[in-house]
């Protein structure tokens, strides 16, 4: 761990030193002009208590890493195509097991009209396609109850298609923007849930399926406000092994889980103007999975909101803060509800999770930044869905409360 | 001799005017350059967010575009500000995120006027933007038409504005505003001079006077830039 910190602090120091290593590399490829871009991240997170997003944060954690590097060209006026891979290591989570980002040809035949297909990443609110660019924004993690780390596979890219748009109001109503998308949702099974299941003995060996929705916002006509709303609905299953709750002499058995109802509702509001950003949102995640062979229902609603601003003081210092709220209640069917207990009561912090974040973020150049971030937590929301605390990192119990100090330094070029 | 001294008391007057009238070149002002293969003359505001926002990649006649970007500077500063409403970093945040998510590409940037004018002169549908001061050879000039409903009045007869010959000699250029009444028919019945050269801005104005816009449902009023680049 230190060598790989020490090696990514001279690779910082030494792109730093020659910006001109950062910036994009074009070259040419059967005379088409390929570009290249790239970003790495390094963070350090230190709680008071509870251990965070997988990692030993009570000591202080380094183990949160991740990484990105594409290639993308234009290959006709209308056509592109490129792809990304991804890598990452936070805490249990990631490993450092590349994986496909995106890959995708794009096709836009009008402003109004384009399509894209391949490997594609998620349109679902503001962020969930940028979650992992921590560079574009203040804040080094974005509300845990609407974008959590751990749970980026959820959402993040689709191997399907798009289509989408942007369609200008006449009389001066301002703009819609549409996205509609279908596809084959995969996670890694180095992602939340997986980690989280294996708690109870369960392993994953693969967990995914069909993933369909839409998006449309309207940049309005009061300049700088946009407002919208998304909608995603899901077939998920999972696939794997483990040892059933309600016969443990069978030891190790083949496992399986679907959904029979899996959907987001998530509605958002941007305001910028000048120095000045405001956003905020609200998601509400249903799922009704069949867990354990079939043998039970597992009934989740999940909801979160927040409220963000941000505002930059000079060319290379903003700050900004966020409220972010999460509450998840549960309850079960099936042979599971003879060992489960419902959770219905949001105020208790097995069942909420409410963040008050401060956030300042300086650039050093163009390419590299440097965040320093506090979280004030109370509550854990630990069951039955994550939400960034892991019974498995907190043998000894959960507190209501966690203070969090995450810094954390980007570049991309 | 008084024949003779006239010119010579014209051409102090217009270069007083020129330089000590209301509206003084900017060290800010620019002007949209293109790539010769470009058809259109004029390309209106809203149409040019959306080339250099990547929202589109061609103009409304079909014609593929590629927008270009100075890398920093007052021209480059006063081009986003008035264009597309945004910062150099604003802007910068909005293509990271293209970038990163397969959406798009970072457009091709370069850090001086000369290195703009030649990129777009041998880059076919490159549009970018360039001091006012700065020569133009190779590429087209385009006029920026400003109004929000330009998607509904269209121009359909233009007539190009006659640079005054005493201020082309002097080097003296800029771009003027206008602000043009047109009719439910599409004449246009007054002209207004909002900003720039007084004497570029009367030649602007003869010129506009002469244009046909499409028809509409009402009287509307728009904005019009037109630039004099005495290199053209």
């Amino acid at each position: 761990m230190r060598r790989r910190i020490v090696g990514l602090a001279f690779f910082c120091v030494s792109v730093c030193a020659d910006p001109v290593i950062l910036k994009a590399q074009d070259f040419k490829l059967f005379d088409r002009t390929v570009q290249v871009h790239g970003y790495v991240s390094q963070g350090f997170v230190y709680t008071n208590d509870n251990n965070w997003l997988t990692m030993d944060t009570s000591s202080g954690s380094a183990a949160m890493t991740d990484m990105a590097l594409n290639a993308s060209s234009q290959i006709t006026d209308k056509l592109r195509v490129g792809a990304q891979g991804y890598d990452r290591n936070l805490g249990q989570l990631g490993q450092y097991h590349p994986s496909l980002d995106w890959a995708l040809a794009n096709y836009r035949f009008k402003s109004w009209f384009g399509v894209r297909g391949g490997k594609v990443k998620t349109t679902l609110g503001l962020y969930t396609d940028t979650q992992d660019l921590d560079f574009l924004r203040v804040f080094a993690l974005l509300p845990q109850s609407i974008y959590p780390a751990d749970l980026r596979d959820a959402t993040i890219a689709h191997l399907g298609g798009d289509v989408y748009g942007n369609i200008s109001l006449k009389h001066g109503l301002g703009d819609l923007s549409y996205t509609a998308y279908a596809g084959h949702r995969s996670d890694s099974i180095y992602s939340g849930y997986a980690y989280f299941l294996s708690q109870y003995a369960t392993y994953l060996k693969s967990f995914g399926g069909l993933q369909y929705g839409a998006d449309l916002h309207w940049r309005t006509p009061l300049k700088g406000l946009l407002v919208g709303g998304s909608r995603l609905d899901e077939d998920i299953t999972g696939k794997g092994v483990g040892v059933s709750p309600f016969n443990y002499m069978a030891g190790v058995q083949p496992y399986y889980e679907s959904s029979k109802a899996d959907w987001v509702n998530q509605v958002y509001g941007e305001y910028e103007r000048g120095k000045l950003r405001v956003d905020s949102e609200y998601r509400r995640y249903w799922r009704n999975q069949q867990v354990f062979n079939g043998t039970s229902e597992d009934l989740a609603d999940i909801r979160g909101w927040y409220v963000s601003g941000a505002y930059r003081v000079s060319k290379r210092f903003q700050f900004g803060s966020y409220y972010s709220r999460y509450t998840v209640t549960n309850r079960t069917a099936g042979l599971l509800s003879a060992i489960a207990t419902p959770a219905t009561d949001t105020s208790l912090p097995a069942n909420h999770d409410y963040d008050k974040v401060v956030a300042g973020r300086v650039d050093l150049n163009r390419f590299w930044n440097v965040k320093v971030e506090g979280h004030f937590m109370n509550g854990y929301g630990d069951a039955p869905y994550p939400n960034g605390f892991y019974p498995q990192v907190n043998l000894h119990g959960f507190s209501t409360t966690t203070n969090a100090l995450v810094v954390k330094t980007s570049f991309n070029f | 001799m008084k024949n003779e001294r006239s010119p010579l008391l014209f051409t102090v007057g217009v270069i007083l005017v020129a330089m000590l009238g209301p509206f003084p070149v900017l060290a800010s002002d620019f002007k949209l350059i293109a790539n010769s293969s470009l058809k259109a003359d004029a390309v209106s505001a809203e149409e040019l967010k959306k080339i250099f926002l990547e929202e589109s990649s061609s103009l409304s006649d079909g014609t593929h575009v590629e927008p270009v970007l100075e890398s920093d500077g007052p021209v480059h500063r006063a081009f986003l500000q008035q264009c597309l409403g945004r910062s150099s970093d604003d802007l910068q945040t909005y293509y990271r995120a293209l970038v990163f998510t397969g959406r798009g590409s970072m457009p091709k940037e370069l850090s001086s006027d000369a290195g703009v004018v030649a990129y777009v002169a041998r880059t076919r549908g490159a549009i970018g933007y360039v001091s006012i001061a700065t020569s133009t050879e190779g590429v087209k000039t385009l006029t920026l038409l400003d109004s929000k409903d330009n998607a509904q009045r269209k121009v359909i007869r233009r007539v190009k504005p006659e640079y005054p010959e005493t201020l082309r000699r002097l080097n003296i250029g800029g771009t003027v505003r206008l602000r043009v009444t047109i009719s439910a028919k599409g004449n246009v019945e007054e002209v207004e001079l909002l900003g720039g050269n007084p004497i570029l801005g009367e030649a602007a104005i003869v010129a506009v006077k002469q244009w046909v816009y499409t028809a509409g449902h009402s009287r509307d009023l728009i904005e019009v830039s037109i630039p004099f680049d005495p290199h053209s």
